[in-house]
């Protein structure tokens, strides 16, 4: 009896190990999404990625399960509890977009001492058990004035519209903005706080136009540039080459002042599905895989030829958004070894 | 006799003296139109094109419209006495703004029933705001706090945070000026003509301020207290829908987070308009001068160029004085 079911034990470890090996190693592993805000389009977009590929993964077997949840208040005490919430649902992994970087330390350790794997993307934690997928905000600041360089080389009046105060993205974007107008002959003459919200850049941008001088550029964070262009348009003054951040508002301005009279400019920012090449840094945890601590994003750029080709692929109303796979995920953890 | 005529003309101006300054004092928004004389001023100072003290007022006037009507919306509910605050606002806006965006889908045709729909979802919010305070009991700042969640849920389940355009012609419209000034602030006049007529001229108006300055004696006094409650809760959304339509048609679509700063900025302009936050007494005037006031200082302050630290400190400093002088003179002893 006993001898049987020993023999009907191994017999079974085979076969889980053999099937195993036919599927992902991490078909019964569950992962959540720990997610601080929901309240704007790049957040929903983000949420929208997140679901979409996790269901594929779902079908595929690649994961038993990834639920996504969102805090109504973006608060870090909050979201702490959530995860706390999370460990003693027994996730495996879980995938956090931090509504501070330090705040929620605490509650990551407590997941990482569970057994958790825990991967930090846009909004990431310093703790140093979690993974990190970063966005380098610098670059992002630099590579728009290096593009304006490019078309300007005698340099010319800078407006910098920048995002929310004492935010850390804020201070990124706008330091590598300034590094890189150091090596130019670029002059910042006006700044002003858009939060990364049209009507806001709006009216802040409505509210300095009259004491600049003439603007040859506008340099933006995203989400500001098609209010920035509404402002000028209202105050009768020039329009800028204003760098613009991936809406589609903001690429259907673009798109219409390049049929009427040739208008060129770059759009920058983050794609929203950067959730998914999380989620896929997740499960490649989970499988055993090597993967570095640190990793960085992407920027998804839209020039003045793929212009109409990203505007058709993203809808109306949303982010130029693109979702990223497996493969993605392995390419991107190989480049940072 | 000389003597006579000498202390009689010092006695006049003594009286003048006092009735300029009772005048002050019941006109606490004048010291709101002096600060926002001031910071117009300070900011034509680094002003450098011609043409840009008019550009600078024109955008003043813009961007003032939508806090001015929310701002009276919300002096209604304040009037109502200690307690009373709507903070669904920015929610309420977000959502009439969606939901009436999402119905035109830029059709020029479907204006009206838009800002019907605006207006609809507006006394709905109202109404369930009113009911959670009412029937409920639970007190205003909390049922509000608590009834804004569930507009801003349904906003996001409506739309999922979709930027729809608004229909070209109602774009215009809210984008444009008459006879020289801007069409949104044409509006905004009209609801605070509205406001003043009905505090200052009808029986409701009376009403409100008795039961903001006691509600039991109000009651016992005949008035119909849950009725005036009620119709101030309702209005104060209803004006929250037309601002949330209105700023969606001016900067070109509806976001989830478009109402944000009008939940302080609606609480602001009331204080620093001079109406009392203890309720009880309350002016429309001081409201305009607050929006314009809280525009033009972050204007001034970016045009001199100061970081945002500094800003917002400078910021929080003179909202501080402008309510503690305009207090002071609106406090009888």
């Amino acid at each position: 009896m006993k001898l049987k079911s020993m023999l009907l034990g191994a017999v079974a470890g085979t076969f889980v190990l053999v099937s195993g090996q036919a599927m992902a190693d991490t078909s019964e592993k569950k992962i959540a999404l720990s997610n601080n805000y929901a309240g704007n389009s790049w957040r929903q977009a983000m949420l929208e990625s997140w679901g979409k590929v996790a269901y594929m993964a779902i079908e595929d077997g690649h994961v038993a399960a990834a639920d996504a949840f969102t805090t109504s208040e973006n608060q870090a005490t909050e979201q702490a509890a959530q995860i706390q919430n999370m460990i003693l649902q027994g996730y495996d992994a879980i995938v956090v977009n931090a509504a501070s970087p330090t705040a929620i330390n605490g509650a990551v350790k407590e997941a990482c001492d569970a057994g958790i794997t825990v991967v930090s993307f846009d909004g990431i934690v310093t703790e140093p058990c979690a993974w990190r997928i970063a966005v380098d905000f610098k670059q992002m600041g630099r590579d728009q004035v290096k593009y304006l360089a490019e078309r300007y080389p005698e340099g010319g009046n800078l407006l910098e519209i920048r995002g929310l105060a004492g935010v850390f993205v804020d201070d990124e974007i706008s330091a590598g903005i300034h590094e890189e107008v150091a090596n130019t002959d670029f002059k910042i003459v006006g700044s002003v706080h858009g939060d990364w919200a049209q009507d806001v850049a709006q009216k802040a941008v409505a509210g300095i136009l009259p004491s600049l001088p003439e603007i040859k550029a506008v340099v933006t964070q995203g989400g500001d540039g098609y209010g920035a262009a509404q402002a000028f348009a209202a105050a009768d003054r020039p329009t800028p080459t204003i760098v613009m951040g991936n809406r589609r508002d903001e690429l259907d301005w673009w798109k219409e002042q390049k049929d009427e009279n040739g208008y060129e400019t770059t759009s920058l920012s983050i794609a929203p599905g950067v959730s998914t090449l999380a989620f896929w840094v997740a499960q490649q945890v989970l499988d055993g895989n090597e993967v570095p601590k640190d990793l960085t994003v992407p920027f998804l750029r839209v020039d003045q030829d793929t212009l109409e080709e990203i505007l058709a692929e993203t809808p109306v109303g949303s982010v130029a958004n693109v979702e990223y796979s497996l493969d993605d995920a392995k390419s991107l953890i190989e480049s940072a070894k | 006799m000389s003597m006579l005529n000498k202390t009689g003309e010092t006695q006049h101006e003594k009286r003048g003296a006092r009735y300029l300054l009772g005048m002050m004092s019941r006109k606490a928004w004048i010291w709101a139109y002096i600060a926002a004389g001031a910071t117009y001023i300070a900011t034509l100072m680094v002003v450098s094109s011609s043409g840009g003290a008019g550009a600078l007022l024109y955008a003043a006037f813009t961007f003032a419209s939508f806090a001015v009507i929310v701002g009276v919306g919300q002096m209604f509910v304040v009037t109502l006495g200690p307690g009373n605050v709507d903070l669904s606002i920015p929610a309420s806006m977000t959502l009439a703004a969606t939901l009436s965006l999402k119905f035109m889908a830029t059709d020029g045709a479907l204006v009206v029933p838009g800002l019907a729909i605006a207006i609809g979802v507006g006394l709905g919010c109202g109404l369930f705001n009113f009911s959670l305070i009412m029937l409920l009991r639970i007190p205003p700042i909390i049922a509000t706090l608590s009834s804004s969640f569930l507009f801003q849920s349904l906003a996001i389940w409506s739309n999922r945070g979709l930027r729809i355009k608004p229909p070209e012609v109602l774009a215009d419209f809210s984008t444009g000026g008459t006879f020289g000034i801007p069409n949104a602030a044409w509006v905004a006049l009209l609801v605070s003509v509205l406001a003043w007529c009905v505090l200052e001229k009808a029986i409701a108006g009376r009403w409100i301020l008795a039961t903001g300055q006691n509600k039991r004696a109000a009651r016992l006094g005949g008035v119909p207290v849950n009725a005036v409650r009620f119709g101030v809760y309702v209005s104060c959304a209803v004006l929250a829908g037309v601002a949330g339509f209105m700023l969606a048609s001016f900067s070109g679509g509806a976001n989830l987070n478009m109402g944000t700063e009008y939940m302080l900025m609606s609480i602001a302009v009331v204080v620093i308009g001079g109406s009392s936050i203890a309720g009880g007494n309350s002016n429309v005037p001081g409201i305009w001068a607050a929006a314009l006031f809280m525009f033009l200082i972050v204007s001034m302050l970016n045009s001199y160029g100061l970081g945002a630290g500094v800003r917002l400190m400078l910021t929080g400093l003179i909202i501080v004085s402008v309510v503690v002088l305009a207090s002071k003179r609106g406090r009888r002893v």
